[in-house]
């Protein structure tokens, strides 16, 4: 791949911000609308590939993103794009969680909503993860018994490890990955 | 603001941004729950649900709960300081990534980021029903939380009207 070309701070800045301030449940749309669409910075392909890696890597993929591309304009770059990521959403969260703590403080209801939208956070939650499921389902063949039980198992022991057992989670992800990857070495896993 | 409690904030938060693996931190909010809420006593229950609550209805990446954490416990210092800790270890480890590996479709990347996903799955799930089962305490709640899930999974609704949906429900039932 020829060296890219360097990107302005500045329009670094700007993407990362707007990106940051359009995530709404997952970075992935807004990074590609930004980064493939408005910016042309990558084609289809280089984001897809470069996507991937960003979920490989250990660390929010739309963070690993700013860093990946902020290096064009090298370690400053990656300061700056990360940064412009975060900040202005997280100015904006705080002034909201101040303002909901003070209209809790003097509304019952108001309070009473908050803990609803955490309920409703924690559907969220299941109803991302039971996709993701079914799309693993889905996904591999009919001839691959074997390799989708093993997969069923992981996403199964996840939720028994974790509900049922309370395992510590930093010691579940080591535990899951390692059987995972121990079983799609095992079984050839299909691409 | 007190120095010990900084730098425990940023150590804790600074470790648990290694196992945020396959892409976000919604695996990590039991624990992080189990942290701040239970073994260092930073948050109560309510305090908790109201910075998820924000952290998930706000425009922005899902990890605002992390400085949302270190400024409700430490303020402006918290805030930034708690998030920088958060993200230093990836973005140390992407910088490197991203010198060594010229070729981003690596086999080894690739095979990592397969074995994630039902890792991943299984954690999303766990960690909704962990929250769940600590957050719902009234049937409204309940509701909130059947419902968010069901209506997302039936026509992948954007997940900022289900949550807004859910607080306008649950203040009208109080």
């Amino acid at each position: 791949m020829e060296p890219p070309a360097r990107l302005a701070l500045v329009d670094l800045a700007v993407a990362f911000a707007q990106i940051g301030l359009n995530s709404v449940g997952g970075a992935a749309a807004p990074l590609r609308a930004v980064i493939v669409k408005q910016r042309k910075w990558l084609d289809e392909a280089e984001f897809a590939e470069i996507f991937g890696m960003c979920q490989a890597l250990p660390g929010a993929t739309g963070a690993n993103m700013a860093v990946i591309l902020g290096r064009r304009s090298g370690l400053l770059g990656s300061v700056v794009a990360v940064a412009a990521l975060v900040t202005p959403s997280m100015l904006l969260a705080i002034a909201i969680a101040a303002f909901a703590t003070h209209v809790a403080a003097h509304s019952a209801r108001f309070a009473a909503g908050e803990t609803a939208v955490a309920a409703g956070a924690a559907g969220l939650f299941i109803a991302n993860g039971a996709r993701l499921a079914w799309a693993l389902w889905r996904a591999v063949g009919e001839g691959d018994r074997v390799y989708r039980a093993i997969r069923l198992a992981v996403i199964a022991a996840g939720v028994v490890l974790v509900v049922g057992f309370r395992l510590w989670i930093p010691a579940a992800v080591v535990v899951l990955v390692a059987a995972s990857l121990l079983a799609d070495r095992r079984t050839g896993a299909p691409k | 603001v007190n120095e010990q409690t900084l730098f425990t904030l940023m150590l804790r938060f600074g470790t648990l941004s290694f196992f945020a693996v396959g892409g976000g931190i919604s695996i990590l909010i039991p624990q992080i729950h189990h942290e701040v809420v239970q073994q260092y006593g930073w948050l109560d229950e309510r305090s908790f649900a109201e910075l998820l609550a924000v952290s998930q209805a706000a425009p922005g990446p899902n990890f605002l709960i992390v400085p949302l954490i270190g400024w409700r416990v430490a303020g402006w210092p918290g805030a930034f300081l708690t998030l920088a800790a958060f993200l230093i270890g990836p973005f140390v480890i992407t910088s490197i990534a991203a010198h060594v590996l010229h070729n981003h479709d690596s086999p080894l990347l690739t095979r990592l980021r397969r074995a994630f996903r039902p890792v991943t799955s299984g954690l999303w799930i766990a960690s909704g029903l962990v929250i769940a089962l600590t957050v719902d305490r009234r049937p409204v709640e309940l509701l909130a939380t059947l419902g968010v899930c069901a209506l997302s999974l039936a026509f992948d609704l954007n997940p900022v009207w289900l949550l807004l949906g859910a607080g306008v429900v649950g203040s009208l039932v109080g």
